[in-house]
């Protein structure tokens, strides 16, 4: 009997040893965005994304929240957040997807396609996102860049103001990540 | 024996939430990490002003608003031939964000002469995360000087020395946004006048500002105002201030059209001293529009 409980304890505490060796988390991952135009070019920072990878799995999440988006005119975060975006309603962009192919032992580089949901502005759509991944020693690092359609997401640009903001929205992203622990 | 099978059902738990931890959503797990930041909410109303009056609102450390402020008129009966209104007075001012809750302004009117200074500080921001204050303070003082007298408005002040053509203006500004869309203010408000040309009139006035904005899209939104004066002057009669109107807002470029009785823009004037009702006919209709152009004057590297 008492084995069992000795063996007992050591599966949980390996279940655990698990959990945490296999999560890897940025806090302050960075996520851009462009809009060029040839009336106006906008181009806003957010360095508190959200990012938590699951090795074993192969699978990503990332969280953001809009209003920590830095514009370079502060009233231009004003109305992103108020007029576009809508954050008092729609609060965070997320995303959550599976990294295909993906070999979390492979030290170095390896560009791998990320498919998965992107949730901006209440809308889900489904993307697939070119992604570079570098492995080193563990610390892995992710960066990016991909394209989305403002249309897409529902967001009203009144008709005045077509001409200064794009049609689609370049976004980069670099995440840094460590192990995750609880 | 019986102790162990408990130890035993334990540590299935154990086990049970070890692989419930495993199984977690990894979105569900982000929530978790977000920091306790505090959240508070922004534009309660677009502008510093609701339409005719002070909203909460100050502007962001380095902003330079240029505004005209525009009012027009009929005269009852008048024979001429003026373009659009027989009457205009406009208020053309600049307002500057010293930091990101003090505001410093000052403009002239033409109609009145009044030329007036304001600072406004934004006390208490409301939080919308349901922590803090459900409330936005703001505190405003301004300081006016009336260079001319105004006919055919009666002058209620003296115009002897320079003190008596002072006046100042305290106000207590509580807002609170209900929803995205809809946003109510109360605002205290006591004018001090340095001298009267009448004994009866009160040197020391209040009243108590009550306004409101509906956003009906994302640039849109109506607003109307209405300032209750305690005690108003007994040497003529006087109205409260009443207005309502249409604000919209384009990148830098804000726009409020508005319905009013009021005719002067500085606080002591058309809150304390308008002279007439809010009604349609000529001489007491005022159409108000009001043009601010925002510029950024040190811009954030993102």
């Amino acid at each position: 009997m008492n084995k069992i409980i000795v063996l007992l304890f050591i599966l949980t505490g390996f279940t655990e040893l698990e959990v945490k060796s296999d999560q890897i988390i940025t806090r302050q991952g960075q996520t851009s965005f462009f809009s060029y135009t040839s009336v106006e070019n906008i181009e806003a920072k957010n360095n508190q994304v959200l990012s938590i990878i699951d090795l074993s799995k192969h699978k990503i999440a990332v969280s953001m929240l809009m209003n920590a988006f830095v514009f370079k005119k502060s009233l231009m975060h004003e109305h992103f957040n108020e007029s576009y975006i809508e954050s008092d309603l729609y609060p965070k962009a997320t995303f959550e997807g599976k990294i295909i192919d993906f070999d979390p032992l492979a030290t170095g580089t390896q560009i791998k396609i990320i498919k998965g949901d992107l949730t901006i502005h209440g809308i889900t759509k489904e993307v697939e996102i070119k992604t570079t991944i570098e492995n080193n020693n563990g610390n892995y690092l992710l960066t990016g860049d991909f394209e989305a359609t403002v249309k897409d997401f529902d967001i009203k640009i009144p008709p005045i103001l077509a001409p200064n903001i794009a049609k689609t929205i370049s976004i980069t992203f670099r995440f840094e990540y460590q192990p995750y622990e609880k | 024996m019986k102790n162990k099978t408990h130890l035993l059902v334990c540590f299935f738990i154990l086990i049970g939430c070890g692989i419930s931890i495993n199984a977690q959503d990894l979105l569900e797990t982000l929530e978790k990490e977000y920091p306790d930041t505090p959240q508070y909410e922004f534009a309660t109303f677009k502008a510093s002003r609701i339409s005719i009056g002070h909203s909460i609102e100050t502007r962001k450390k380095g902003i330079l608003e240029i505004q005209a402020f525009n009012r027009f008129w009929n005269i009852p009966n008048y024979g001429g031939q003026s373009f659009v209104a027989d009457k205009l007075s406009a208020r053309l001012a600049l307002e500057y964000g010293i930091s990101n809750r003090l505001t410093f302004g000052a403009g002239g009117s033409t109609l009145d002469g009044i030329f007036d200074g304001f600072l406004k500080y934004r006390l208490i921001r409301q939080r919308s995360d349901g922590k803090g204050s459900p409330l936005s303070v703001t505190l405003f003082q301004n300081g006016s000087y009336r260079s001319k007298r105004n006919r055919p408005f009666p002058d209620v002040n003296r115009f002897d020395e320079f003190s008596d053509k002072l006046a100042f203006t305290s106000q207590l500004l509580i807002a609170r946004k209900f929803t995205p869309q809809f946003s109510m203010q109360i605002s205290p408000t006591y004018t001090h006048r340095s001298s009267s040309a009448f004994s009866e009139d009160p040197n020391n006035q209040f009243a108590i500002g009550i306004g409101g904005r509906y956003k009906l899209g994302g640039h849109v939104s109506i607003a109307s105002e209405y300032y209750y004066v305690i005690n108003p002057l007994e040497s003529i009669d006087t109205y409260d201030a009443f207005s309502l109107g249409v604000n919209w807002e384009l990148s830098d470029v804000m726009l409020q059209f508005h319905l009013t009785n009021t005719r002067a823009m500085a606080e002591d004037a058309f809150i304390m001293q308008t002279p007439n009702n809010f009604n349609f006919k000529d001489g007491n209709l005022v159409f108000g529009f009001n043009a601010i152009f925002v510029l950024h004057l040190n811009q954030k590297q993102p």
